[in-house]
């Protein structure tokens, strides 16, 4: 007799605890801020020197 | 055995005192120092003048040296000897007695300094740059305070040593480790300050020669003076990296990581004092393009603290079941004061680091030199990321050591006291910032400048400073109102000493990040290599020198 419960796969997601996507998240971040900032004052310095 | 584990977790009440010694002098010159602060932005605001003959330049040393050596130098000085004692054991009779040595050589020399401040002899601004000339006293009691200093540091170095010797084939403590590193740091720079200070201003100020040389006094300067800046961060990056993982409830990223960033700053933040003098003859431009790149290593270690606090972060919350991309920043205990006001500095240290790599990139320093974007900059890296980490620590701290609790009404007031930082540092140290990118000086009292239209642009900007001046004053009060609290009148009870432990307990920091003469031979390299032929140059290429003046 065909179970129709049996064929759905009930399929949970199971993050990795060890996963440091975040601090690579935020490491990008924070060096993408390095970026912008050193960028605006070297335009102001190109701009007035 | 948990009551004896217990019982060695406390630091001995003895040590305790002399810690507190050094925290009761700290405190104290955080309220006057933090008063002259504020009496500073109401000056440049224009809207008040100062009252009983106070000059502005007078309260601009006193907030300096008060502050930036003073406060910070007793801080760090209880803070190390406390965090070695808790971690290494119970200081000796004789290294505690070193400590108080040094504590009231530094005493003595404090109140020198600060007396002749106070009595207008020695408005020379906290870098006391020649050809402002002291009294000689303000010398000499500086000089007793580095002196002192050094003796404090030699207590540290005896129980490190002693530590080892017990020890044989361990790595030390990671604290204990970390205080070392700074102490070493300390006494390799102010060899600096002390040589410029003994040999050319004592003898200039007490008329033993008439002349002194500005550029080498300038250059032994900031030899000491931008070590000091890392001098006043360590501390606090010992918290960043062993304390706070311990009072989420985490583990620390990577012992061996901690202590490799430890010895790269010990190696790289003493040969870059010429990031300082860009603007400056006498030196040349290839050695100061040298110091610069030099200048741009200690960037690694701080990346290295960036990525490792993240991951220590991501890692206690996803322990807690946290998913996506951010979602462990929910599990962290914002409520806890201990947590919440060193995270504040962290956030600051973002901005403050990128301010300090914009002002170290050689030609673009024009933009910035001199200009109150550089007081921003420093307000952004000591006066929040380092001194809010300081007053997280001295929330579990103090009563620690005082046998007393952090109550939750007190946890709740540091919290407030912890955000009204953040915003009054936000409007000061910001409105400092985009006032330096429009010309605005630093270290100059108000003026008009003959009504000329880029210095009416600077106004609003220096309003905003004095709007966040008050802020700051305000969050001082209550830092002394819960400093009093937890040394006198909290109630009696256990405060834990939270002393992170690495997440990896099986991997042993690697032993030649205890060589001693290794890494401190490679730090005489490093400043050889940095500094000797640019000191030729400019003791062969010397002028006559310059007379003192008195400018105030």
């Amino acid at each position: 007799m065909a179970q129709p419960g049996l064929e759905k796969k009930t399929s949970t997601k199971v993050e990795d605890q060890s996963s440091l996507k975040g601090t690579l998240a935020s490491v990008f971040l924070l060096g993408f801020f390095l970026i912008i900032t050193w960028v605006g004052v070297f335009l102001l310095f190109v701009n007035r020197f | 055995m948990n009551s004896f584990v217990e019982k060695i977790k406390k630091v001995d009440s003895r040590d305790a005192k002399l810690g507190m010694a050094h925290f009761y002098v700290a405190f104290i010159g955080l309220f006057i120092g933090g008063m002259a602060g504020l009496l500073q932005t109401l000056v440049r605001s224009g809207q008040f003048t100062l009252p009983a003959g106070i000059g502005y330049y007078q309260l601009l040393t006193l907030h300096g040296v008060v502050l930036a050596l003073v406060m910070t130098t007793y801080f760090i000085m209880g803070f190390q000897l406390v965090s070695v004692s808790r971690t290494a054991g119970t200081l000796t009779n004789k290294q505690r007695n070193t400590g108080w040595v040094g504590f009231w050589l530094m005493t003595i020399g404090t109140v020198m300094a600060a007396v002749m401040i106070l009595l207008n002899e020695a408005s020379v601004l906290y870098t006391f740059y020649a050809p402002l000339q002291a009294h000689a006293l303000f010398y000499v009691g500086l000089t007793l305070v580095i002196v002192g200093s050094w003796v404090s540091g030699s207590a540290i170095i005896m129980a490190y040593v002693a530590w080892r010797r017990k020890n044989p084939g361990q790595p030390s403590p990671l604290l204990t480790f970390m205080s070392l590193v700074n102490t070493l740091m300390w006494i390799v720079a102010t060899i600096g300050v002390a040589t410029t200070v003994l040999f050319q201003l004592l003898p200039w100020s007490l008329g033993l020669v008439e002349r002194v040389d500005v550029a080498i006094s300038r250059t032994l300067f900031w030899y000491f003076g931008h070590p000091l800046v890392y001098f006043w961060l360590l501390p606090a990056y010992m918290a960043w990296y062993v304390i706070v993982p311990k009072i989420i409830g985490g583990k620390i990223f990577s012992d061996s990581l901690a202590r490799l960033s430890f010895i790269l700053f010990l190696l790289f933040s003493i040969p870059v004092g010429f990031h300082h003098q860009l603007m400056e003859p006498g030196i040349d431009p290839a050695w100061k393009f040298l110091q610069v790149v030099l200048t741009f290593m200690v960037i690694i270690p701080s990346l290295m603290t960036a990525f490792s606090l993240f991951a220590t972060f991501e890692t206690f919350g996803r322990s807690k079941g946290a998913t996506g991309l951010f979602g462990w920043l929910k599990k962290l205990p914002w409520g806890d004061a201990r947590f919440l006001i060193p995270f504040i500095g962290m956030l600051s240290f973002i901005p403050g680091g990128a301010g300090g790599i914009i002002n170290a990139s050689n030609q673009m320093n024009q933009v910035i030199h001199n200009t109150i974007w550089v007081t921003g900059h420093f307000h952004l890296t000591v006066a929040t990321a380092v001194i809010l980490t300081f007053f997280g620590i001295s929330y579990w701290l103090i009563p620690h050591l005082t046998g007393r609790t952090l109550t939750k009404a007190m946890n709740k007031l540091a919290i407030l006291q912890g955000v009204l930082w953040a915003i009054g540092m936000t409007f000061m140290s910001g409105a400092m910032h985009f006032a330096g990118l429009l010309g605005a000086p630093r270290r100059s009292a108000y003026s008009e400048y003959g009504g000329a239209a880029q210095a009416a642009e600077w106004v609003p900007y220096q309003i905003a400073q004095a709007v966040g001046g008050s802020i700051l004053f305000i969050a001082i009060i209550l830092v002394l109102y819960i400093f009093i609290n937890l040394a006198f009148f909290a109630p009696k009870g256990e405060e834990e000493f939270p002393v992170g432990e690495a997440a990896n307990t099986t991997e042993k920091a690697p032993m030649i990040l205890e060589n001693w003469k290794l890494w401190l031979g490679l730090v005489v390299l490093l400043i050889a290599f940095a500094y000797t032929i640019p000191f030729i140059d400019l003791i062969e290429n010397a002028p006559i020198g310059s007379k003192g003046y008195k400018l105030w």
